[in-house]
C-alpha cells in the first residue's frame, strides 16, 4: 500500500452531494437567530443544550426508520455542510440548519410552508 | 410509509440477531489472512476505500447478516457472514511512524469483500 | 430557611431555531413522514439513556472474572445484567441502533479506542448519546490515521511500545472499551468503582483514575489536517 494519499479515511460510502447554496428562509434564521450559548449565558442557565435539541435528535431517527432520510446520508449532508455555509453556527444549531436545509433540497419539506409554519408556530409561542 | 422491512423482523430479536442461520458456512476463521478485494463503488458501500487492497488478519467472526450494499436496497435474500478484520497501521499508511511498529486499526467487512492472501 | 426558592432559571425568550425545530417537526409529522408517535418514543427513548450502565459493566467485570468472560463473550447478554436489553432498546427497533455489543479489553500491551469515520455508530442502549467531538469530522477522519496525535490532544499519551487499536465500527457491531482497572481503587466497592468510569474512558480517549469522576469538557477543534470532501472521490490529504 504505497499510495497512502489518495485515502481519506472518511471515505467508503457514496452518497449524494448536498447542494450547498445558501436557502433564503435559513439565512433569514442565520441572521435573526439567537444560539443557545448566548441565551443560556444571558439568563443565567446552566443546561449546556437547549430544550428542543433532544426533539430534534427524534426527527432525524424517525425520518431514518421510515426511510425518509437515511442516518449515513444525513450525516454526510451535515457534514459538508457543517464545514461549508453553516460553519460559523454554533452546536447543535449548526446541525439543526444542515437538517433543515437537507430536508429543504430533497424536496421533504417546501421552503414557503416552512416560513408560514414557523409563523404560526412563533405566534402561538408567544402569544400564551 | 410503511417501516422498513428489516425493522419489522428485528423487533424484538436485534438486528444483526435476526439473520443468525441463514448465510450458510462461513469461509474464513480467526487468524485467516486476508486482503480486501478492490471492487469498484456502487450506490452505497461501508467498506472504507482506505482498506482496499490491504491485507490484515481475521480477528472475530462476528454475526450473519444482508451486506449494506444490498441492505441499502432493501435486499435481504443473501445474508453472508461478517468478520473484523485487524490491520498494522504500516500496512494502511506507508508512512506510518516506525516507532509504533505495533499500532493496529480494525474494521469490519462481509465477506463479499475478502480473499485470501 | 432564609433563602426563598427561586424558580428553576428558565429561557425567557423563544428563539428562531426553537422555532425552526418546532416547524419542522410538525411539517413532518403532518405530511406524514413520520408520526407523532415515533418522535414521543424516540425522544422518550433518548431521555432514557446515559453511560452509567456501562459504567456498571466495567466495574462489574473488574470485580467478578466470570462476568468479565461473559461480557468479552457475550456483550448483549451481559448488559442485561446491568438492566440493558439490546434487542429490545426502544421497545421498537430501530435501524440506527444494531444491537451487536463488543467489549474490547485493554491490556498493559493493547488500548483500544473507538471510531466510526463514515457516521458516527455509537453504543446508544448503553453509553447514551455521543458526545459532539465524537461525530466531528475531525475526529472521525483522523482517529485512524494519526491516533497518537489524536489521543494526546485528549490528553492520553501513550508508550510506543504499546499497541493502539483503532477500532473503526462501521457495520452493525458497536463497541465499548473495558478499560484496566487503575492502581489506587483496591477494596472499592462496584458502586464506587463504576463512579470513575467515565463516557470517554469506554470510548477509549482516556484512562479511568481515582480522582476523576467527570469527563474534561472537550474542545471542539477545527480539523488540523484540513479536511477535503469525500464523496466517492479520492482527495489528497495534506500532512
Amino acid at each position: 500500500m504505497a499510495d497512502t494519499k489518495a485515502k481519506n479515511p472518511g471515505a467508503g460510502a457514496s452518497r449524494q452531494e448536498p447542494d450547498p447554496s445558501p436557502i433564503t428562509l435559513l439565512e433569514k434564521i442565520r441572521s435573526r437567530g439567537r444560539a443557545w450559548e448566548d441565551l443560556a449565558v444571558q439568563y443565567g442557565v446552566t443546561n449546556p443544550d437547549p430544550p428542543w435539541k433532544v426533539s430534534m435528535f427524534s426527527t432525524c431517527e424517525a425520518l431514518a426508520i421510515r426511510d425518509c432520510l437515511e442516518t449515513l446520508d444525513r450525516r454526510a449532508s451535515e457534514d459538508d455542510l457543517s464545514e461549508t455555509l453553516y460553519r460559523d453556527i454554533p452546536q447543535p444549531e449548526r446541525q439543526l440548519m444542515a437538517l433543515a436545509h437537507t430536508m429543504i433540497r430533497r424536496g421533504l419539506v417546501d421552503e414557503d410552508e416552512l416560513e408560514r409554519r414557523m409563523r404560526q408556530v412563533h405566534e402561538r409561542l408567544t402569544s400564551a | 410509509m410503511k417501516r422498513s422491512h428489516h425493522a419489522e423482523k428485528s423487533t424484538g430479536k436485534g438486528d444483526p440477531q435476526c439473520f443468525k442461520g441463514e448465510a450458510g458456512p462461513a469461509k474464513f476463521k480467526v487468524g485467516d489472512r486476508v486482503r480486501i478485494k478492490n471492487l469498484p463503488d456502487i450506490f452505497y458501500t461501508r467498506c472504507q476505500v482506505y482498506t482496499r487492497g490491504a491485507e490484515g488478519t481475521v480477528a472475530v467472526v462476528t454475526h450473519e447478516s444482508p451486506a449494506p450494499e444490498d441492505e441499502a436496497w432493501d435486499n435481504t435474500d443473501k445474508p453472508e457472514w461478517f468478520y473484523i478484520v485487524r490491520f498494522k497501521q504500516k500496512d494502511l499508511w506507508s508512512d506510518y511512524p516506525s516507532a509504533y511498529p505495533n499500532d493496529s486499526v480494525q474494521t469490519e467487512f462481509s465477506e463479499r469483500w475478502l480473499e485470501k492472501a | 430557611m432564609a433563602e426563598k426558592h427561586k424558580a428553576a432559571p428558565m429561557v425567557d425568550e423563544v428563539s428562531d431555531f426553537e422555532i425552526l425545530e418546532a416547524a419542522v417537526r410538525e411539517l413532518a409529522i403532518e405530511k406524514g413522514l413520520f408520526t407523532a408517535d415515533d418522535h414521543r418514543r424516540f425522544t422518550e427513548f433518548a431521555h432514557s439513556i446515559g453511560p452509567l450502565p456501562a459504567a456498571r459493566l466495567v466495574a462489574k467485570a473488574w470485580l467478578d472474572p466470570k462476568f468479565k468472560k461473559l461480557a468479552l463473550e457475550d456483550g448483549v447478554k451481559a448488559s442485561l445484567q446491568v438492566g440493558i436489553d439490546w434487542l429490545n432498546p426502544t421497545g421498537f427497533g430501530t435501524p440506527s441502533d444494531y444491537t451487536d455489543l463488543r467489549v474490547l479489553e485493554d491490556t498493559a500491551k493493547v488500548k483500544h479506542v473507538v471510531v466510526c469515520t463514515l457516521c458516527s455508530c455509537y453504543p446508544r442502549p448503553i453509553l447514551g448519546h455521543s458526545p459532539e467531538w465524537y461525530r466531528t469530522p475531525n475526529y472521525r477522519r483522523r482517529l485512524v490515521r494519526w491516533p497518537r496525535q489524536v489521543l494526546a490532544e485528549f490528553g492520553l499519551q501513550l508508550p510506543a511500545d504499546v499497541e493502539i487499536r483503532v477500532e473503526d465500527s462501521n457495520q452493525k457491531c458497536r463497541f465499548m472499551v473495558l478499560p484496566m482497572r487503575p492502581a489506587g481503587t483496591d477494596g472499592w466497592s462496584e458502586e464506587q468503582l463504576a463512579s470513575i468510569v467515565t463516557r470517554d474512558c469506554m470510548i477509549g480517549v482516556a484512562l479511568p483514575h481515582p480522582d476523576r469522576k467527570q469527563d474534561d469538557k472537550r474542545p471542539i477543534h477545527p480539523a488540523v489536517h484540513p479536511i477535503q470532501h469525500d464523496h466517492g472521490h479520492d482527495h489528497a490529504h495534506g500532512h
